[in-house]
């Protein structure tokens, strides 16, 4: 057998760094099969690591300063952005562009939570934060917080960019921004939470273009993810969302099972909008599949977290359903003094659809009176609500309907659940007139 | 957002590492990680937890996991320079033009002894390459694959004779052969 290779020769072929003419010295050694150069490699591969984390250990330390400072700088910068965007959104714009002290990890983080937080609460301001958040995003320094990481922080703004403008019905734009999520994800660190969030937000909007199957294969992907990485909230999350989607595809009773499974493993310090969410639509099914004593008692029991929220659509969400239920129940007085003050606020909101929805729910008990003068002055105004608004074509199509049947005085009841049926799939699958929210 | 600043966090995050520590060792020595690159790997993950300390709920598992998958990421670029720096030694000793007949002999022989304790497939695929020099289409259309891939099963076998050669970079915990992402 030939000479044997020099050790240092042995572990630099191991770790893929020897010359081409080195490497085919020490290959052809090893082809010929040497037990005493394995043992020398299987030596070198004996490592002690106490270095590695202390090394490691002091680099995380040394970040952290500066971490700290951004932190304290994050929520005054808010602030002053905000001030801006209240001049207009341009000067916002401008303002970030222009100065460095908003290029901070820690203020972009803050403001894409803050968005987050508007969500459905104020959806309008939400994506003008999540428009800035992409903003902030693209001009963090890689070489400060790592370039990887910035690509992380960019999808997930322009993740949380494509969930506001879904929010908002407009589809198109939020699958351009979904598709920026995703490239930059593709390039980051691979965190599997970072994309678990990514696959939340396409799977709702994926939901609201009726493609379900889509949708649950990225929810599972989600589940896939919680469970692998120890996160029973995010398997929660996945469930609720599940539960969601189910109930825009009408399976009442599978959205019902999803929802009580989610919220049970969700934890409700971490998001307590989401369990709102998730039990008013849960509340919201049982009624709708004829349980309205389990509805009621679910409701009841469920008031408090409304209240500690305390976010006044929220209320209003509340009121219209315990408005729905009673209904139901046939206790029309209650049901329409519930409804009423809900419609009032739905038009100054100018909230179009949600008006014209609740309009219907008002309609069923008028249609139950016979009260006809009344059904024709309600139909009237969802008219003018419908006509101000850049609303779509469909949507404006069964609101005439509506105004004609009671024009003639004959609506019926089935005409009333056909139109809501019909609102409501507007409100998922808008048209191309569709832009803002209507 | 979170910082060590916080003596409460600081204190969570040295308890984790604390507890992390022997599951992380032993990532790191199964994927047979040098400690200078070690360190690189586990400064990058806690960095990314550092930054991301809110959104991470459960911090071990995720540290493990990020830890591993770095690992796996380091020798699959690692091992794919080391199959070719194999591959690239073995062809050329076999086509160098004037070695002696009796090197020309001793080499053969070696290799076969070699290929003899790969699969089946493994040892056809690189007797075809090996032994009667056959490009990449040549060996597709012999062995029946399709050329788009014949590169990643090519790639299959390499890591197969590397490893035979040189275990180092292949999890121990994994069988002979290797797995998909090899080479």
């Amino acid at each position: 057998m030939a000479r044997h290779p020099n050790p240092a020769a042995l572990v630099k072929l191991a770790e893929g760094r020897l010359s081409r003419l080195r490497s085919r010295q020490v290959i052809r050694h090893l082809i010929a099969g040497c037990a005493a150069c394995d043992e020398i490699v299987a030596q070198a591969s004996r490592f002690d690591y106490a270095g590695s984390f202390s090394g490691a250990w002091c680099a995380t330390e040394q970040r952290d300063a500066a971490l700290a400072r951004e932190k304290a700088a994050a929520p005054a910068l808010l602030q002053e952005l905000l001030g801006a965007l209240a001049a207009t959104p341009e000067a916002a714009q401008a303002l970030v562009a222009g100065s460095l002290r908003f290029h901070a990890w820690a203020f972009c983080e803050h403001l894409l939570d803050t968005a987050r937080e508007l969500g459905f609460q104020d959806p309008g301001r939400a994506l003008e934060l999540a428009r800035l958040g992409v903003e902030v995003a693209g001009r963090l320094d890689g070489s400060i917080y790592g370039e990887q990481r910035v690509r992380d922080l960019g999808g997930r703004a322009w993740a949380l960019l494509g969930n506001a403008e879904r929010i908002q019905s407009d589809f198109r734009a939020a699958e351009k921004s979904l598709v920026c999520a995703e490239r930059l994800l593709d390039k980051g660190t691979g965190d599997p939470i970072e994309r678990a969030s990514y696959y939340l937000a396409k799977a709702s909007l994926r939901g609201n273009q009726h493609r379900f199957r889509e949708a649950f294969r990225l929810l599972d992907r989600v589940m896939t993810i919680g469970r692998r990485c120890d996160d029973s909230h995010l398997c929660g999350k996945a469930l609720i969302t599940r539960g969601f989607l189910l109930g825009l595809a009408n399976d009442q009773e599978a959205a019902i099972r999803l929802l009580s499974e989610g919220i049970e493993r969700i934890v409700p310090a971490e998001d307590p909008r989401l369990l709102v969410a998730a039990h008013h639509n849960l509340t919201l099914y049982l009624a709708e599949s004829g349980r309205f004593d389990e509805a009621m008692s679910h409701l009841e029991r469920t008031r408090p977290l409304y209240l500690a929220l305390g976010d006044h659509m929220n209320l209003l969400r509340l009121q219209w359903l315990e408005g729905k239920i009673a209904t139901s129940l046939g206790d029309f007085a209650r049901a329409e003094a519930l409804l009423q003050p809900v419609r009032e606020e739905l038009a100054e909101r100018r909230l179009g659809l949600d008006f014209a929805l609740l309009c219907l729910d008002l309609a069923r008990i008028y249609a139950r009176q016979n009260r006809s003068a009344e059904m024709r002055r309600m139909a009237e105004e969802m008219l003018v609500i419908f006509r101000s608004r850049d609303a779509q074509r469909e949507a404006i199509a069964a609101v005439l309907i509506f105004q004609q049947a009671a024009e003639m005085e004959r609506v019926t009841l089935g005409l009333v659940q056909e139109l809501s049926e019909h609102l409501k799939e507007c409100r998922a699958v808008p048209g191309p007139r569709s832009r803002g929210a209507v | 957002m979170a910082t060590l600043d916080h003596p409460e966090l600081r204190e969570s995050l040295n308890v984790l590492l604390k507890n992390a520590r022997p599951r992380l060792e032993r990532v790191l020595r199964n994927f047979e990680v040098p400690p200078e690159d070690a360190e690189d790997i586990l400064q990058d993950a806690q960095l990314t937890l550092l930054y991301k300390w809110d959104k991470i709920r459960s911090p071990e598992s995720w540290l493990i996991g990020t830890v591993k998958k770095k690992c796996i990421m380091y020798w699959r670029k690692r091992r794919g320079s080391l199959c070719e720096a194999v591959d690239t030694a073995i062809l050329d000793l076999i086509s160098v033009p004037q070695a002696p007949e009796q090197e020309k002999t001793e080499l053969t022989y070696d290799l076969n002894r070699v290929l003899a304790k790969l699969s089946v497939r493994c040892r056809s695929l690189l007797r075809l390459r090996y032994g009667l020099g056959y490009g990449p289409t040549e060996v597709a259309e012999q062995m029946g694959y399709r050329t788009s891939s014949i590169r990643k099963v090519t790639n299959r076998c390499l890591a197969a004779l590397t490893r035979q050669l040189l275990a180092v970079g292949f999890q121990r915990e994994r069988g002979s052969e290797p797995a998909p992402q090899d080479g």
